[in-house]
């Protein structure tokens, strides 16, 4: 009975396999956007709507969230995701509630750790973004690490944002670019716009093509304000641990529907 | 002997491609020296191509199977997207009946609106629509019903700046925010403020500027550290000096084909709701109405 059962689920999810990759194959047919980024929200209430106990249980969610939208975007082709994982406004939260968000983070990048260790990670590159010197020293190393070991990796570069806010990255980009023309004494010491988006912590990617924001939310709450110029931004009511297959699907056909409306506004004169 | 077109792997990643004529029928290697005519080399990086006859008729028909399949899968998407597509026609017309019913009043729920909560609404306007000013001039009339007190007008190319007169003029008990300033306003007057992507990013770079001067006035001779400028206050300051408002809105009204704040400014954006109302040219007052008072629902955390 078990071997059946065991038998009929390896069917099932190879069927369920061959069909998700034939969605794709559909869905490449038209343009892919070059950036995704994730506002991962919702993984609270997930918890309090499932009676889940435990600070982290609904982030626990979460992560497997993170990898199946992961696994997917890889399999679309997708060469850059973003995945807003931490703000700098979380900081606020009860500070028990901030440490099992860290802990959970440090579990999760060291078992990540152990997996391209083990050369499960060939085709992933993991860089993380924000001001890292706001983390625990224990969380910084694990994610200089992890961002080390897959540095060479070619494939889908994830990059997960932490500490992060647009207001907290504009205003070091500004302090570093300026850092910068005061030391480097041949250029006039005039900044360009070219010299502060260097400085920016996600100047590592290129801008955004679709913002997705789980949660049903209509805010950007202080993330990539000034990378989205040009993005399309969509919000699905799910709640991130509820983000599936067809709300990606979903969310890249209404980019492919308004693509060409999004070229001939990047090709514009732009801010 | 038939002339075939021959791949060739050499030790390195150059691939060269060319023509072949004195070769046997099944040669498993082929030298540069075996090669006739133009011989082109090509960088063909992780990827090794083997010798290929383009008269053999299993490669032919494999290649026909192959753009069988692209087709059908083309066909596939078109019809996905036709789906798409009718989908977003019959939910646009489901939204238009509603917004035609609260516009009459027979809504309960959105006959009254708690218009305190909304203190700053930012209207973003496509480039294109912005050209039909009368259109803009008529959503403001609806504001000032609605009894908003400060709409922040935003298009990217700044085509509403060039005719701010003009919907002063027409916009009844309108007056420019920037001479009456924020706190102000008095109660039967609508406050207009008028922005263009200048004041996004270019804006940023001028008060950074700013703050660069202010830097380098700090720096001890001794030991060569400035004072620390760099804080969100001290950039708020800096973008007042340079003529830029820093007033948050608390609802951005997106009027264009799609969900983008089309470069408001990045700064200012940050805790807005933002709501996606469809084309200038069929804006509907059940539709403003709906987003207004869905806004006075919202409860934000900012994240704690």
């Amino acid at each position: 009975m078990r071997e059946h059962v065991g038998k009929s689920s390896k069917l099932f999810n190879g069927f369920t396999t061959i069909m998700r990759r034939f969605i794709f194959k559909v869905l490449c047919v038209g343009p892919i956007p070059n950036h995704i980024s994730f506002i991962m929200d919702g993984n609270r209430r997930f918890a309090k709507k499932h009676n889940l106990q435990g600070l982290d249980a609904g982030h626990r969610a979460g992560f497997v969230s993170v990898t199946y939208v992961l696994q997917y975007c890889q399999e679309i082709g997708v060469p850059y995701v973003t995945l807003y994982a931490f703000g700098i406004d979380n900081f606020k939260r009860e500070p028990e509630e901030v440490k099992c968000m860290m802990d959970l983070m440090l579990e999760k990048i060291e078992l990540t750790i152990d997996q391209a260790i083990s050369g499960n990670l060939k085709d992933l590159k993991v860089i993380f973004a924000g001001d890292l010197n706001l983390l625990n020293e224990r969380l910084k190393v694990a994610a200089q690490s992890l961002m080390e070991l897959t540095e060479q990796n070619r494939g889908l570069v994830a990059v997960v944002i932490v500490a992060y806010s647009t207001s907290h990255e504009i205003v070091q980009a500004i302090r570093e670019s300026c850092v910068r023309k005061c030391v480097d004494g041949d250029s006039p010491l005039v900044l360009e716009m070219s010299d502060v988006e260097e400085c920016m912590y996600t100047s590592i990617v290129p801008d955004p093509d679709l913002v997705i924001r789980s949660g049903g939310i209509d805010r950007l709450s202080n993330f990539m304000t000034w990378q989205s110029s040009r993005s399309l931004l969509h919000t699905t009511a799910a709640l991130w641990p509820e983000l599936g297959l067809w709300h990606l699907v979903w969310a890249i056909l209404k980019f492919q529907r308004m693509h060409d409306y999004l070229q001939k506004k990047k090709k514009q004169k732009l801010d | 002997m038939k002339t075939r077109l021959v791949w060739l792997r050499n030790s390195g990643q150059t691939v060269a491609v060319g023509a072949a004529n004195s070769l046997p029928p099944s040669s498993a290697v082929v030298r540069l020296d075996q090669m006739s005519g133009p011989v082109y080399t090509v960088p063909v990086p992780d990827m090794i191509l083997d010798y290929m006859d383009f008269n053999d008729p299993m490669l032919a028909l494999s290649s026909w199977i192959g753009q069988i399949g692209d087709f059908g899968l083309d066909l596939v998407w078109r019809f996905i997207h036709i789906v798409v597509t009718l989908w977003h026609i019959v939910s646009g017309i489901f939204e238009s009946v509603e917004s035609y019913a609260i516009s009459l009043g027979l809504i309960q729920k959105y006959s009254s609106i708690d218009i305190e909560k909304l203190k700053c609404l930012a209207v973003v306007v496509d480039i294109e629509a912005a050209r039909d000013v009368s259109k803009v001039i008529e959503l403001l009339q609806w504001l000032t019903t609605i009894g908003v007190k400060q709409v922040g007008l935003f298009d990217s190319q700044g085509l509403l700046k060039k005719s701010k007169d003009m919907i002063l003029e027409m916009v009844p008990r309108s007056v420019l925010l920037q001479e009456t300033g924020e706190k102000h306003i008095s109660p039967d007057r609508i406050a207009l403020e008028f922005i263009s992507s200048s004041d996004n990013k270019e804006a940023v770079v001028k008060a950074a500027n700013i703050l660069l001067e202010k830097y380098l006035k700090s720096i001890h001779p001794e030991n060569g550290v400035g004072e620390n400028v760099f804080t969100e206050s001290h950039l708020n300051e800096a973008l007042r000096v340079v003529g830029e408002s820093v007033h948050v809105p608390d609802l951005l009204l997106v009027y264009g084909p799609v969900r983008s704040h089309l470069g408001f400014p990045a700064w200012r954006l940050r805790y807005t709701e933002i709501v996606h109302m469809g084309s200038l040219k069929y804006m509907r007052y059940g539709s403003l109405l709906k987003a207004i008072h869905k806004f006075t629902g919202v409860r934000q955390n900012y994240g704690v």
